[in-house]
């Protein structure tokens, strides 16, 4: 069963473990994310960023410790996986209900993709295929959004258009993010906080309070860039 | 305010994340290593994409052409006497054959009884390979049941089931399209219940992110990528279908093809055995026809396939 209740916090993980046979990947993690807070989640290639993010997203069914987390969630994969046997707007809705075309329409149309409505998702270009994957989720209005390195497949240009979009949909929408990422600034673009994940626990979690819209310039910006990255065990 | 959820531990089968992978670090050339070959010439090719695909003769026309030859060649050797008439007769005696098997119904009589067995064979046999796909590929425990027997009965060649019907069934219709059913039902089976236990798991976990049930997710997830498979087994049941008519039709049957073709064994006329033939090989290429028309229809969705 699962019990309801109302709170300010959309992420809230008490002393969650989860391993793989005999080896833990998430060992005692504490994490707890505001309402409307934007998260980055940044961290050592195969150190469990996706396992964290499957377990919020509540795909883990075999996580230990209290998960409480938003009910209205949505997940963005790495991969777009759209179903390739429906429309790109039939996509977007699938799920929703009571949405039809226009519902889709207006999503699409916030992620600039109104006109491949009505493609088959195989047609899709990578960035598009994201953008729609992206509108899926904003479609259901969630309170919870989660973000698997959402632009991974995205060229440098196209990666930074993304990258405003998605800081412009959550300054509209305001739901919590939870953006998985190997890209510190990217990290440092969008997110109030930034957190460093090692050996199964977050390490650093760093608040990110330069205003918005946050360039190389904004004064701060290198001091948290090199802190964030010394964390990450690189120095310049 | 935000409404919260307290996740309780779902099955969810676990699938390795695509999004694990580490996007790779673009190449970058090492400065100091510069090509010394600069301006020294090279080989070049031009690309011709437009001609590769072009044919001398228009496709259909193409594959007539080698019909035309067979017909031309099976002429020719019936003409110089090498293919005796015994043996078989000349094209021109076929199509009079065929000419005076229509005229006289024979044929036309003989088609609808076949066509209606095979009909009710298929419709038994595709409901049931189906209907038993569907329960051992959408439940584990399904599984256990159906699956095992399933897969034993199939090795069994449906042929040599032929006596035991008989003997349980008597000769009327009955076994004939019993037969016809059973060999029609295990392609199927296997095809769909192939296609729906291969659904990608990143989908279906997508699906589930979708907020759609499990009937949703059956609907709209699993069955869709299960159908491609369930048309190729929908092909090969009905090509298995004919085949089992063929020798359903030995059964002492009293009409149909395979009815035609043993009296005209008993009366020596090969060209009445090989205008039946010729009907089989149609009505297989009819139904070839309809089901690559299906898989255009519904299966639209996928990017063409690129001819080599
Ligand atoms: N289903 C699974 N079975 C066994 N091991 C797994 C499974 N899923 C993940 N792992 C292991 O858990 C570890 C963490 O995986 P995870 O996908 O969370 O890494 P990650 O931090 O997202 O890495 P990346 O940045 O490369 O995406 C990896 O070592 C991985 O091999
Ligand atoms: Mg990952």
């Amino acid at each position: 069963m699962s019990a309801t209740v109302k709170q300010a916090t959309a992420v809230s993980l008490n002393g969650i473990s989860r391993s793989f046979g005999d080896r833990g990947i998430i060992a005692d993690l504490d994490l707890e994310i505001g309402a409307g807070e934007f998260v980055a989640l940044l961290g050592a290639s195969g150190c469990g960023k996706s396992t964290l993010l499957r377990i919020v997203a509540g795909l883990d069914a075999e996580v230990t410790g209290e998960v409480v987390v938003a009910r209205r969630r949505a997940v963005s994969f790495q991969a777009p996986r759209l179903l390739p046997w429906k429309r790109v707007w039939r996509n977007v809705v699938l799920g929703v209900p009571g949405a039809g075309r226009a519902e889709a329409l207006a999503a699409l149309g916030e992620v600039m993709l109104e006109h491949r409505a009505g493609a088959w998702p195989a047609t899709l270009s990578g960035g598009e295929a994201q953008r729609a994957a992206l509108a899926r989720a904003l479609v259901r209005q969630p309170d919870l959004l989660l973000l698997d390195e959402p632009f991974g497949a995205l060229d440098a240009l196209t990666r930074i258009t993304a990258q405003q979009l998605v800081a412009d949909l959550w300054a509209k929408h305001a739901p919590a993010v939870l953006l998985v990422t190997h890209d510190v600034d990217e990290a440092l673009r969008l997110a109030d906080r930034a957190l460093v994940m090692a050996e199964g626990r977050i390490v650093h979690d760093v608040a990110v309070s330069l205003p918005r819209p946050r360039t190389l310039e904004s004064s701060g910006y290198v001091g948290l860039r090199r802190e964030l990255l010394a964390q990450l065990g690189v120095t310049e | 305010m935000t409404s919260l959820t307290r996740l309780d531990p779902v099955a969810v089968p676990l699938a390795q994340d695509p999004s694990t992978d580490i996007s790779p670090a673009p190449a970058v050339p090492r400065p100091g290593v510069v090509a010394t070959t600069l301006g020294a010439a090279i080989e070049v090719e031009r690309l011709d994409h437009g001609r590769r695909r072009r044919l001398w003769v228009p496709r259909p026309l193409s594959r007539l052409l080698g019909v035309a030859l067979a017909l031309g060649a099976w002429q020719l050797a019936s003409s110089t006497g090498s293919l005796s008439p015994t043996v078989v007769g000349s094209p021109r005696a076929v199509w009079n054959a065929a000419v005076h098997l229509i005229s006289d119904g024979e044929l036309g009589s003989a088609l609808a009884s076949s066509l209606h067995r095979v009909l009710l064979g298929l419709v038994f046999g595709l409901a049931a390979g189906i209907g038993l796909a569907l329960v051992s590929g959408l439940s584990r425990i399904g599984e256990d049941i159906v699956d095992a027997p399933v897969q034993m009965l199939r090795t069994v060649p449906f042929v040599g089931l032929v006596p035991l019907l008989i003997v349980w069934l008597g000769v009327g219709e009955t076994p004939k399209v019993v037969l016809i059913a059973l060999a029609a039902c295990f392609p199927i089976y296997l095809n769909l219940s192939g296609g729906i236990r291969s659904v990608d798991p990143a989908l279906v976990e997508a699906g589930r992110t979708l907020g759609l049930s499990r009937l949703g997710i059956v609907r709209h997830v699993v069955l869709p990528s299960a159908l491609p498979q369930l048309l190729v087994g929908l092909r090969l049941s009905l090509g298995i279908a004919w085949l089992a008519l063929v020798f359903a039709e030995q059964i002492s049957a009293t009409s149909g093809l395979g009815y035609l073709m043993s009296t005209a064994q008993e009366l020596l006329q090969t060209d009445t055995i090989v205008v039946c033939l010729v009907v089989y090989a149609l009505l297989g290429l009819t139904v070839d026809l309809v089901v690559r028309a299906l898989e255009r229809l519904l299966l639209s969705w996928r990017p063409r396939a690129v001819g080599v």
